[in-house]
């Protein structure tokens, strides 16, 4: 029988290794696993779960470490009643203290750092921005260019500039989601939803619809492309020709 | 012992949990529709023809005679097209429904994606005869029977978007199709070139679904009646 103290070791061993698999993954999962960033709200919506994942790693690992300490160790077969573990913790102060007051910083840190988030995404547009009129419908989003003749069933923005969606539902409640611009909001019947974004990197992305809303939502994807501001410029005048 | 029970015991769960689930998934594949494909015919090498119908009701086509389970339910003849890769298909949709407004008169009462932008419209008088074809990119959107409204997935297969609507037709004179008697059709032509294999979905975007919050429940809300697939390969 190993000694409590043996016993301890090995638990924050444990709890070490996952806190250092944790950070791991924090520091290199979401950058995977999301997304490609496309625009400066989806910047920010990586380094949160990043900053997240690697704040929460140490408590995990502590939850972990504990559970499995007590399922390797103080694990019971019979009937009898089993005799108290010989390295039970009781009454210890200093561990309680500790506790609670990591705990306590780091909500407060997540709190802050979340209002900050939110106060950075629900900030001022700054000047000239684009304004993209977005109807949703079942089963197809359809985007309007608000003081031009434009529309347009896919959605082409410019680099660099500000663009303010105004969102709105014909039918039942959609969801607007630009995956890769961290730009997500229902899109409601008789209401505007507005949500704004800049976009930072050229390519295309999807647009989909994040509330089930009937039999073809699955197929409630449009394509969307960043250009940069000349060939923005170019593809309005030639879609105003066409209008 | 206990322990090699208890381990028995959760593998057999495990593999008639997994068992119910394939049985449940392979139902459930049987149980979808299986329409015989139209496939467009070729014409000319790189070109071929499609001609679908739209109905008032399900009583012509391929819910067959009596109209199936749902004989009122809106309903196009074909929703299983099939067409070869790198073509042109032009189609005519024969629209012998009536009709109203669109809910988005500005975008779905435009001709999208065709060969020039357009279609051939001819639509007949209210006595059912016909009248001169005309060439349009926009139809009146507040008298629609239906539209065809046909989009590519992305990720899924070449870009592709096509929305023609079709206008309701204003004969009330009698034809008969099949076992079921209408009105002479409006008739309307396109063409869209199509690329690589992929399957594509298509369904009609005018509210003509009855009940339900924005009129797309029942024949709108059912796979066979409204939507469908272009499959290219």
């Amino acid at each position: 029988m190993n000694s409590k103290k043996e016993k301890l070791t090995g638990m924050y061993i444990s709890a070490f290794v996952m806190t250092v698999v944790g950070v791991l993954i924090g520091v290199y999962g979401p950058a995977r696993l999301m997304p490609r960033s496309m625009s400066d709200n989806m910047h920010l919506s990586i380094l949160t779960i990043v900053v997240f994942t690697i704040a929460a790693a140490p408590v995990a690992a502590g939850v972990y470490a504990v559970a499995l300490h007590a399922l390797r160790h103080w694990t019971h077969r019979g009937d009898n009643v089993p005799a108290p573990a010989d390295d039970q913790t009781r009454e210890h102060p200093v561990l309680v203290t500790s506790w609670v007051l990591a705990s306590t910083l780091l909500t407060v840190f997540l709190l802050i750092w979340g209002l900050g988030a939110l106060s950075v995404d629900n900030g001022g547009v700054g000047r000239n921005p684009l304004v993209v009129d977005v109807t949703g419908q079942q089963w197809l989003w359809t985007f309007s260019y608000p003081g031009t003749h434009v529309e347009s069933p896919t959605l082409v923005l410019p680099e660099g500039r500000t663009v303010v969606f105004h969102i709105k539902a014909l039918d039942v409640t959609h969801g607007f989601w630009l995956p890769n611009m961290g730009v997500q909001v229902d899109a409601n019947v008789g209401t505007t939803t507005e949500i704004h974004t800049t976009p930072t990197a050229l390519g295309s992305f999807d647009v989909r619809c994040t509330q089930f809303c009937g039999l073809n939502h699955a197929f409630m994807v449009s394509t969307g492309t960043v250009v940069t501001k000349e060939k923005f410029a170019q593809w309005l005048s030639a879609q105003s020709a066409k209008a | 012992m206990e322990r090699s029970k208890a381990v028995a015991t959760a593998l057999v769960s495990v593999l008639l949990g997994g068992g119910a689930l394939a049985l449940a998934g392979f139902a459930l594949a049987s149980a979808a529709p299986h329409q015989a494909a139209k496939v467009c015919q070729p014409t000319t090498p790189g070109n071929c023809t499609l001609t679908i119908d739209s109905y008032p009701d399900a009583l012509a086509g391929e819910h067959g005679k009596g109209g199936g389970p749902h004989p009122d339910w809106v309903s196009y003849s074909d929703f299983n097209l099939v067409a070869p890769t790198n073509t042109t298909v032009t189609m005519t949709i024969n629209q012998y429904d009536s009709g109203g407004a669109l809910n988005n008169k500005a975008f779905f009462g435009r001709v999208w994606g065709t060969e020039g932008g357009t279609a051939q419209y001819m639509i007949p008088t209210d006595k059912g005869a016909d009248t001169p074809v005309q060439t349009l990119s926009k139809v009146d959107p507040s008298n629609i029977g239906h539209t065809f409204t046909l989009r590519g997935i992305p990720g899924n297969a070449s870009p592709l978007f096509v929305s023609v609507p079709l206008p309701a037709s204003p004969s009330t004179n009698s034809v008969q199709v099949g076992d079921a008697t209408y009105g002479s059709p409006v008739r309307v032509t396109f063409s869209f070139k199509v690329k690589g294999p992929g399957v594509y979905e298509w369904n009609c975007e005018f509210p003509c679904g009855g009940s339900r919050e924005g009129q797309f429940g029942y024949a709108m809300s059912a796979y066979g009646y409204m939507s469908g697939t272009l499959t290219v390969k």
